[in-house]
């Protein structure tokens, strides 16, 4: 990165070095000086809004002859930029006069509701009330009158008597989101924020603008009431809900989560989240939670205690794999496990049992870690670090809807092109509500399924234009046939589209591919072009560039290095591949099947044949998540026995022989390996619901021990050192040692040498 | 004792506002004149002219031509700040609708000297009659080749379009003028230092030039006649001839264009005299301090209206004679920036709306002495500490009422009606 220009400032007499252009209010922190503020966000804007008028200063410049030359009105130190021989002061007799002056004006129309106020005891009006405001009002007139409490979506509710006009929720509308859905109305004194028409704020980013806003004018409806925040605990934490990974905050009254606040983590969410981490957790609190293990009686369920639970289920996996081999067991899930449970779940199925019928994977298209993305690249699906997306030059969106499937790639990506200037392309065979976030990126849309027919136009395009003596014969040739006209006639896609697209495709494109590539039918030969679309382009090592195949689930990624994989051993060594085995079976001290198991396809196929004697669905609900859920709902039935660990009594679960009440992630400690391959810690905050619900962790350990191979476990941090042994990508990720921001594992230069290493390690 | 008609002086002539008559009256002459001078000569020319910003600031007009970048690498743009939301301004209007070609003329001179391909001219909504008048000339402008492609053959493009504001007084300041016509809410914008000029980083994040329409209209005659013909009128730093829409209590209200640094006493005279007893003058609109008759021995130009506590501002010239209530004037005052504050700011959002009640409980009989200093300590309280000069021309007028006028709210506060008023106008 280029040297960043310094310039020498002095802040209420004190001097100091700050990089040019730096706002003061961010300087004044470096000396300790703290300067009041309302709408001033770092994170918003190209520019600050500077309206709320909170945070002046007196500014002047120093003159050649050392005398100051001061402005003579006040300066707004959120949006002044730092320049040579700046000259503020923070604290004079005018200024303290200023805030005054400021704060009575913010209050006069301010309904002072604080005591029924979601706000009060975290409010920045009230605080800098104190500690600047007056003491008393002057203003003897009638305040503003408003709606109050009024709900502006399942989520939101707004006081506009409450609003204090900062913008930051607009602004955050505009800019980070960019679905523009709150405005302000009216202008003057009559100015309030609103939807359009009083239409549902359905931003799926909506909480974030609870989490802004400096008062209680934006309040969350499922918190409202229910707590103060001298009476919460708040523990660290990461979201489940989808593979980014977000990092949150638990806040929790004893046995009860009352909200989850998004925690700064500028290698992932920054500080967002999307709605569906902000309000998705709650079913931690439901009172349908399983508190007890059940074992079925004809049709009813009846309670049992974990002891009874365990034989019925050892006794039948041991019967089974005697009479019909270990191989009539498997297991699926993982998915939404930690990665020491992951990792321990598949320790039980090929230690325990003797079986490689594991997996994770619930989609239509089961990849493997990618095959083609580890061998060419050394990472199993994600090139690009999330953090580095708004660095791209061209973020290329393919078959997603990111928004909704990735939605903090999706701030990512769009802060590439709003802060950064990033040119978009977007493939995709209807209108997503991604596209509409971007002023006229450039759109692909392309007939459903063809996919690889038009990046195989794309690279042929690239390729064309590239000078001939450059490309690979292989490569040309793979696409030669891939017309502009071919390609423009079977896709739909216009050919200055697709010669538009190709020309912004150079070094530092982030491809971001979603659930239609992932899923695609032809996925080897759609994920192979795409590799050497990348490589063509430059971008198979640049940080501002490279592939990425986002995953699904929280803990995808993490599951599948852990080798929850019918097919492949933690760190995605092949089943087959002997010094792998060799090495885990040293590490294990077992000898290892040595056949790839079945896949959860296959699986659910045998299992519907009555082929399957055991199923063991862990935190899955297949019957209705599974990509063919009636399959699912058939293997279900007709398997010989099913175990079904989870939080609730789920669809799956009624199928179930035997169910295990597992804790939820705010109960338990562990980490998750997000899409960009980075592990996060998250901690236990809550009690578990009842005392007969026991993480998943303790649930395989003990199981191994009632199968007689027991799995000795002491905690989640003990395993995680033995998944360093055993891939060694994660031999750094010590739990007393993490860095805030986790771990992000790095590229495997070649596959094989993580297995050298691991070799060297025991 | 005359005006002095530079930018008025065809305006008497029937057909003017259409492009024959204009051109033969000389009509962008000027325009071929500056075609063949290189773009700093005509910027030169301007400089030599001290042509100042009759938008109320008073800047000087060729340090913004100069400023803009000389290199091309991105488009540059010509806005003409047609907005005249000034309470008791109204000679941009009749700049337009008398003449409008000047007007056109002054935009496409502006417009090669600062390599501008494209210009807008932000009217009012109001102005529905003059925007009328000035598509006409545009149209007629464009057909005669002096606007669009290769103009005259100079190989010069410049096109222009007429933007038409919703009616927001704030849309005339410069900022959110630039706001408005981005398709943005009419707020203002960071000025510098906080942001770059809107020469180097305006419309569109590229080099714009703003002018108001009496700036860009004086540029024909400057260019035709010299910088140094137009200096040669007016005094040093206030240079050339300035309009006033004189307003109020006078004979004969009307725009008057006299030279600059006329006495203020000559102007009304122009404009038939005074209708009663003259009690005070507002010279620049509602924005700048009122100046009470006694001060009003003053010349009509920047430094010496500055120098008498007043400004020459949108040079909207509202007379007052002693009928008129200073506390009711200054509540209807109030009420302006009120309904005008755009809403961004703290203190002009919640003060200017403070002010307004305290008004309307004064002359609704409910006033207390001490709302006379509650009111100058809100002025205080809004005045440079506002996002933009809204804020400021607020308080300014509310300010130099107290200071000048303090009896009458003292009187109207203790007795519930006017010192102008009789007690039985008030009780009947
Ligand atoms: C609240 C406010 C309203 C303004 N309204 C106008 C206006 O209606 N017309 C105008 O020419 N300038 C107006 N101005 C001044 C402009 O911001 C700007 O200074 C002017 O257009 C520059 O042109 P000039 O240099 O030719 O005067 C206004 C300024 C403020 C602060
Ligand atoms: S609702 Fe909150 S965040 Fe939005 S403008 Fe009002 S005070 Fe600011
Ligand atoms: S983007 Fe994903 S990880 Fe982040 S808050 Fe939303 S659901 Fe949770
Ligand atoms: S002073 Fe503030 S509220 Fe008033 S018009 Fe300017 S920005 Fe808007
Ligand atoms: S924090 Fe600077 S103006 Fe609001």
């Amino acid at each position: 990165m280029a040297e960043q220009e310094l310039v020498t400032i002095e802040i209420n007499g004190i001097e100091l070095q700050v990089p040019k252009g730096e706002m003061i209010i961010e300087s004044a922190k470096r000396v300790g000086v703290d300067i009041p503020f309302f709408c001033y966000h770092p994170r918003l804007g190209k520019g600050q809004a500077a309206n709320c008028r909170m945070c002046l200063v007196e500014a002047g410049t120093k003159q050649p002859d050392g005398s100051v030359r001061m402005m003579p009105k006040p300066q707004t130190s959120c949006s002044l930029p730092a320049s040579q021989g700046l000259v503020v002061y923070t604290d004079t007799v005018a200024i303290q006069k200023a805030r005054r002056g400021i704060l009575e004006f913010l209050l006069i129309n301010h309904p002072l509701d604080c005591p029924v106020c979601d706000r009060g005891g975290e409010c920045p009006l009230q605080n800098n009330t104190l500690f600047y405001g007056p003491g008393v009002t002057r203003y003897v007139e009638d305040k503003r009158h408003l709606p109050k409490a009024f709900p502006i979506s399942d989520y939101v509710v707004l006081d506009r008597e409450r609003c204090i006009h900062c913008a930051r929720c607009t602004r955050f509308s505009q800019e980070i989101s960019g679905d523009a859905q709150l405005e302000f109305l009216k202008r003057g004194a009559d100015m309030m924020v609103s939807t359009f028409q009083d239409t549902e704020f359905t931003s799926c980013f909506s909480g974030n603008t609870i989490e802004l806003c400096p008062v209680g004018a934006l309040t969350s409806r499922r918190y409202r009431f229910r707590a103060r925040p001298w009476d919460m605990k708040s523990q660290k934490s990461v979201c489940t809900r989808c593979s980014n990974g977000c990092n949150i905050w638990l806040d929790y009254r004893p046995k009860r989560l009352v909200r989850v606040l998004g925690r700064e983590n500028e290698a992932v969410n920054e500080e967002w989240t999307c709605d569906r981490g902000k309000f998705g957790h709650e079913y931690i609190n439901s009172d349908r939670r399983l508190l007890s293990p059940l074992v079925r009686q004809g049709e009813k369920f009846v309670t049992a205690s974990w002891a009874e639970a365990y034989q019925v289920i050892a006794s039948r996996i041991q019967q089974a794999v005697r009479a019909h081999g270990a191989d009539s067991v498997g297991a699926i899930g993982g998915a939404h496990l930690s990665n020491e449970e992951a990792y321990l779940l598949q320790k039980l199925m090929r230690v325990a049992i003797g079986t490689n019928n594991l997996d994770h994977r619930l989609e239509r298209n089961q990849l493997a870690g990618g095959d083609t993305l580890l061998t060419r690249f050394g990472v199993p699906f994600t090139q690009t670090a999330i953090a580095d997306i708004e660095r791209a030059k061209t973020v290329f969106i393919i078959g997603s809807e990111l928004v909704d499937e990735q939605p903090i790639v999706f701030l990512r990506a769009r802060k590439a092109w709003y802060r950064f200037g990033a040119k978009v392309i977007i493939a995709y065979p209807e209108v997503t509500e991604t596209e509409l976030r971007f002023d006229e990126p450039v759109v692909l849309r392309y007939r459903e399924g063809t996919e690889p027919v038009l990046v195989a136009g794309l690279l042929h395009l690239v390729l064309s234009s590239a000078e001939a003596g450059s490309r690979a014969d292989a490569v040309w040739n793979s696409v030669s046939v891939y017309t502009p006209e071919r390609v423009a006639e079977e896709t739909g896609v216009s050919l200055d589209a697709l010669r538009e697209a190709a020309s912004l495709l150079g070094e530092g494109t982030v491809f971001l591919c979603g659930g239609r590539v992932r899923n695609h039918a032809e996925y080897p030969t759609l994920v192979r072009t795409l590799c050497r679309l990348v490589e063509v382009t430059g971008n198979a090592g640049r940080a501002n560039g490279g592939l990425n195949i986002l995953l699904p689930e929280v803990n995808s990624h993490g599951a599948a290095d852990m080798g929850v994989l019918p097919d492949m051993l933690p760190g995605y060594a092949p089943v087959g591949d002997v010094g792998a085995r060799q090495h885990l079976e040293r590490l294990w001290n077992v000898s290892l099947p040595a056949q790839p198991g079945l896949s959860s396809q296959a699986m659910l196929e045998r299992a519907a044949q009555g082929q399957m004697q055991v199923l063991y669905i862990v935190a899955e609900d297949i019957a209705q998540k599974y990509h063919d859920p009636a399959l699912a709902q058939r293997a279900l039935e007709n398997a010989g026995f099913v175990v079904v660990q989870d939080l609730f009594l789920t669809e799956t679960a009624q199928y179930a022989d035997v169910v295990l009440p597992a804790a939820s992630v705010a109960e338990k400690e562990g980490t998750f390996t997000n899409t960009e391959r980075r592990v996060q810690r998250f901690w236990e905050a809550l009690d578990s619901p009842s005392p007969d619900v026991k993480p998943d962790l303790n649930i395989f350990a003990e199981l191994a021990v009632y199968l007689g191979k027991p799995i000795p476990v002491f905690s989640a941090e003990q395993v995680m050192e033995e998944i360093g042994k055993a891939f060694p990508a994660y031999a750094d990720c010590h739990y007393d040692q993490m860095p805030p921001e986790g771990i992000r594992w790095q590229a495997l230069t070649r596959v094989a040498e993580s297995r050298e290493k691991a070799t060297q390690l025991t | 004792m005359a005006e002095l008609r530079v930018l008025f002086k065809d305006i008497d002539i029937p057909g003017i506002d259409t492009l024959d008559v204009c051109e033969q009256n000389g009509g962008y002459s000027a325009l071929k004149k500056a075609l063949g001078m290189t773009r700093q000569q005509v910027i030169d020319e301007v400089k030599a002219s001290g042509l100042r910003g009759r938008g109320g600031a008073g800047f000087p007009a060729w340090i913004k031509w100069n400023g803009i970048p000389k290199d091309e690498s991105q488009p540059h743009y010509v806005l003409c700040n047609a907005d005249e939301g000034e309470p008791g301004t109204f000679k941009d209007r009749e700049l337009m609708m008398r003449h409008p070609h000047q007007l056109i003329e002054g935009m496409v001179i502006a417009g090669y000297a600062t390599l501008a391909k494209v210009g807008y001219i932000y009217i009012r909504g109001e102005y529905t009659e003059p925007a009328r008048v000035l598509r006409r000339a545009i149209d007629e402008a464009y057909r005669a080749g002096y606007l669009g492609k290769n103009i005259l053959g100079s190989g010069v493009d410049f096109d222009l379009y007429l933007h038409m504001g919703a009616g927001s007084y704030e849309c005339g300041e410069e900022s959110a003028m630039m706001s408005s016509l981005m398709g943005e809410r009419g707020q203002p914008r960071l000025k510098f230092p906080h942001a770059p000029l809107p020469t180097i980083a305006g419309l569109w994040d590229c080099p714009t030039l703003i002018n108001n329409v009496e700036t860009l209209s004086c540029v024909p005659s400057i260019i035709r006649n010299g910088g140094a013909w137009y200096a040669s009128m007016g005094t040093e730093k206030s240079t050339g001839t300035k309009i006033f829409s004189v307003s109020g209590h006078v004979n004969k209200p009307g725009n008057y264009e006299v030279e600059m640094g006329t006495p203020l006493m000559e102007l009304l005279e122009l404009a038939g005299g005074v209708k009663g007893k003259l009690k005070a003058v507002i010279p620049g609109g509602s924005s700048v301090p009122i100046l009470p008759a006694e001060k009003c021995d003053v010349n009509l130009d920047y430094e010496s209206l500055q120098a008498a506590g007043t400004m020459l501002g949108s040079g909207g010239f509202m007379v007052l004679n002693d009928t008129v209530c200073i506390v009711r004037f200054m509540r209807r005052t109030a009420a302006f920036y009120a309904h005008e504050s755009c809403g961004k700011c703290t203190p002009c959002r919640e003060g200017t709306r403070w002010m307004l009640k305290i008004f309307d409980r004064i002359l609704a009989g409910g006033g207390r002495q001490e709302d006379i200093d509650l009111l100058l300590e809100i002025c205080d309280q809004i005045d440079g500490r506002s996002y933009c000069g809204l804020g400021d021309a607020a308080a300014w007028p509310i300010r130099a009422s107290i200071k000048h006028y303090r009896h009458e709210y003292e009187y109207f506060i203790e007795h519930g009606y006017s010192v102008v008023e009789s007690k039985e106008a008030v009780t009947v």
